[in-house]
């Protein structure tokens, strides 16, 4: 990846992309999580999604993007530790593609700056009645959670897990704020984000020159004063939290969430990712092994860890009735893995698993977007392929040492309404 | 749209092989890339529920064709993932209604894994003892689907609209249909439907023909005779099973389906047909349509309220599905744009941008070693090529569509489901 300054706080990440059939941009615009303003500002995807001072209104704006062959906009926030990330992402076929010889490379790059400067503005903010239409959308959205049960479990155990920690700010915003939101506000947010937001922009399959230039202009116009982002976080180890919600389902889900200490990432992350891959990350990790295939205890049991939120995840799809058993299980394989590092097969096993995964990176435009973007929250440029030959020194017995950082934190179940604890 | 599309046959361009025992070899090479996707199906999926094999008529129980894919990764060696896993490669396998895939994708020891692939698919081995293991882990995983809306919809709209074709039934059957399945039901179904003749091979990426050649002649999958198979379809009248079903689950809002029954296109047709089903979503309740705007801004229906369709062998249908708080009212406009476009015809700024946007949509598919190898194997086990696919899209007129709209989307022919959120009652 070639990494331009553009400006103090904006950056432009070129990736290769010649062999793809496909360009795309991405616009991130990158701030500290604000729990004041975190309903307007989980309000804007919806607003910037549905049209731009380009394309004020949503149906042409849709017939803009079929003209362009079917190109995709999606306007999405995540979360990175206490740090926020708005992303604007315009992607199609590559010009050679194109029936009619449209500039496609330069139509995608005006469309997602168009998105994430330049929205739809009467008055100087957002229309009102556009503002009332997307609060809809969002309270909507909010009420929604319940719809897809991992998730929602997941959610409220990260909930637990954070509590009033500026990394547990929701993203999505707080269904009893939505209310309240009104241009002024949801357009002040707009205005304090662009303003205080580190940029940066991944381009693949678009000229140097013309992106830049692109950038640069856009950029002209705006005061900018982008703020430095947090730092990963990194819980403090707590008592054990232990919650049990009822609803009317037929499959339980558990999620385990525990904190972590001492991690660095320069120096551990090698470690944890072939960690990951031995405890539950792959089809031969010990939870798919032995939690699933030889106790079915469950049908899914995976572990990740989010080296910017600081936690290691466990969740899993259990029969309501070996929820606890499947608890124990789990537990038990972490802690044998803490106190017996994995035989040599094993970790071999493991780690070709990981660097099959680093190698295929470069095949997919996405998957190198999202490997730089993680790499640039943690300040570090390095290509995959670095991090593939640094698995060649983790050892079995750095493996252990990963899984003696954690301590389990929160555990929430959520199951059917008849279960006995 | 024109038909310019020499870019496009180029990325769609592959070598083909049939083997003299049937078995489709399809290779992509692509310059530049590591990884290589290799995908092994079958024209074997959940509605292949009646066959007659060499002779003897075999009669499956719901979810025969998804069970058996979770068993072929097993052999008297172990448990193929950890053999893919000695090589790097990540391993999966689906079902559909009409298919079984199994597939790796590796950066790295391309030669064993094809190996680890061939020996799975041709060497099933299944006992009593991890039949029933399966039948635990199995009976999990649909109960994890019962608490998806989308999944519980898709179903009842089936089951809406079909009396016995097996359509209506889960993919992963129920519960009580799984635990009939024996071994001895397992090794006719592989008999019939997992010989070389009835497999396509597609592989994508940094790998040439030769490789899977020589792969195929080391599994000793280069003889032998395609099996004597017949399939059996139950008598499916015109008419839908059900005008209505209204359900209940936890979830924030009402969930409305409308599927429409309609006459499975002879053999000939069947593309033109399925492209048609494919756009009238878009033409009816699409984002570039005055019927999505009226539903966004006021309210009514999720962005995501759109129409999908299921083509088999003796069934098709056109589904609608999305969360609205006002299932009737959103039924009813439904159902009203059908008319006037069936009156008045599609609009044909919005037709030409429909075919624009999937021309892009088959040369993103095309982008990656998953999307090629993937788009190969399904075209195949249609019997067609994706070059067939391009020439179908680029003849595609809108009166095609007005044509297919006098015969298709009929009220008569529909039914209606709606999952209601726990306590809230219908309007």
């Amino acid at each position: 990846m070639k990494r331009i300054e553009l400006a103090p706080g904006a950056y432009l990440n070129l990736l290769p992309a010649d062999k793809f059939n496909r360009c795309r941009v991405n616009v991130q615009l990158r701030y500290p999580a604000d729990r004041a303003r975190a309903t307007a500002l989980a309000l804007l995807p919806f607003l910037m999604e549905r049209c731009c001072a380009d394309h004020p209104d949503m149906t042409d704006l849709s017939c803009h993007l079929a003209r362009l062959y079917g190109a995709d906009l999606a306007v999405d926030s995540t979360a990175a530790g206490s740090g926020r990330c708005l992303s604007v992402t315009v992607g199609g076929i590559a010009p050679r593609f194109a029936l009619s010889g449209e500039d496609l490379a330069g139509e995608y790059l005006a469309l997602a700056l168009g998105v994430a400067f330049r929205p739809h503005f009467a008055d100087g903010m957002f229309l009102p009645e556009e503002v009332e239409i997307e609060k809809e959308k969002l309270a909507e959205e909010l009420a929604a959670e319940i719809n897809d049960k991992r998730m929602y479990c997941l959610r409220q155990a990260r909930r637990r897990f954070y509590g009033s920690h500026p990394a547990g700010i929701e993203r999505t915003g707080y269904a009893d704020e939505v209310k309240g939101l009104t241009a002024e506000t949801v357009t002040e947010a707009w205005r304090w984000m662009v303003e205080n937001a580190q940029l940066e922009v991944f381009c693949a399959g678009i000229p140097e020159e013309l992106a830049a230039r692109r950038v640069r202009e856009t950029l002209a116009p705006l005061t900018r004063t982008p703020q430095p982002l947090p730092a990963p976080v990194q819980l403090p180890a707590a008592p054990l939290v232990e919650e049990t919600e009822r609803m009317e389902m037929v499959q339980a889900k558990l999620c385990m969430l525990f904190t972590v200490e001492d991690f660095q990432p320069s120096r551990d992350l090698d470690a944890m990712r072939v960690a990951m891959a031995v405890l539950g990350g792959s089809p031969t990790s010990r939870l798919f092994t032995n939690v699933r295939e030889k106790q079915s205890l469950c049908y899914y049991c995976a572990a990740s860890f989010n080296s910017f939120g600081g936690m290691m995840c466990i969740d899993s799809g259990v029969l309501p009735e070996n929820a606890a058993r499947a608890r124990e299980a789990i537990l038990h394989e972490w802690q044998t893995l803490c106190s017996q590092p994995p035989a040599e097969a094993e970790l071999e096993d493991a780690r070709r698993f990981v660097a099959n995964s680093l190698a295929a990176v470069e095949d997919s435009l996405a998957a190198q977007e999202t490997w730089y973007s993680g790499q640039l929250w943690r300040g570090d440029t390095a290509a995959p392929d670095e991090a593939r030959r640094a698995l060649e020194k983790v050892t079995a017995d750095e493996v252990a040492e990963q899984m003696k950082k954690f301590r389990f934190a929160v555990c929430y179940l959520l199951t059917k309404e008849d279960t006995a604890e | 749209m024109n038909d310019n599309t020499t870019a496009l046959r180029e990325a769609a361009r592959c070598e083909k092989k049939v083997l003299e025992n049937g078995l489709v070899l399809l290779v992509r090479p692509m310059p530049g890339f590591r990884d290589v996707h290799v995908m092994c199906g079958t024209r074997f999926g959940s509605v292949d529920r009646s066959f007659t094999v060499n002779g003897e008529r075999v009669d499956l129980p719901a979810g025969v064709a998804h069970f058996l894919e979770h068993k072929m990764f097993e052999s008297e060696q172990g448990d193929a993932f950890t053999q893919y896993a000695a090589v790097g490669a990540s391993a999966n396998a689906f079902t559909s209604f009409d298919k079984t895939c199994y597939l790796f994708s590796t950066t790295s020891g391309v030669d064993h894994a094809l190996d680890i692939l061939l020996g799975l698919v041709g060497h099933p081995y299944f006992t009593d003892e991890t039949v029933a293991k399966e039948q635990g882990i199995i009976g999990q995983e649909i109960r994890m689907y019962d608490d998806s809306p989308e999944w519980r919809m898709m179903f009842a709209l089936l089951q809406g609209l079909y009396h016995a074709h097996p359509a209506r039934d889960d993919i992963a059957g129920t519960e009580e249909s799984i635990a009939r399945i024996t071994p001895q039901l397992l090794y006719r179904c592989t008999d019939a439907f997992y010989a070389p003749g009835n497999l396509v091979l597609a592989a994508a990426g940094n790998i040439t023909m030769q490789q899977v050649e020589d792969a195929v002649r080391r599994a000793g999958m280069d003889g032998g005779q395609i099996p004597d198979v017949q399939r059996h379809a139950p008598a499916e009248p015109p008419q839908p099973a059900k005008e209505r079903q209204d359900i209940t689950m936890s979830i924030a809002k009402p969930f409305l389906g409308v599927g429409f029954k309609e006459a499975p296109p002879a053999p000939q047709d069947r593309l033109k047909t399925e492209l048609i089903c494919d756009m009238l979503g878009e033409l009816i309740c699409g984002s570039m349509t005055p019927l999505f705007r009226r539903l966004y801004d006021g309210g009514l229906a999720s962005a995501d309220f759109g129409g999908e369709f299921l083509s088999v062998d003796g069934a098709l249908c056109v589904l609608f599905s999305g969360e609205t708080r006002q299932p009737e009212t959103v039924r009813t406009m439904l159902l009203e744009e059908i008319g006037r476009l069936r009156r008045e015809g599609v609009d044909r700024t919005i037709f030409t941008l429909c075919k624009n946007q999937m021309y892009g949509q088959m040369v993103c598919e095309l982008d990656s070693t998953t999307g090629l190898a993937g788009a190969l194997c399904s075209s195949e086990l249609k019997g067609r090529s994706l070059f067939d696919e391009m020439q179908a899209l680029t003849a595609l007129q809108p009166e095609d569509i007005d044509a297919a709209l006098q015969t298709m989307l009929c009220t008569e022919r529909s039914t209606t489901a709606v999952i209601w959120p726990e306590k809230e009652e219908a309007e």
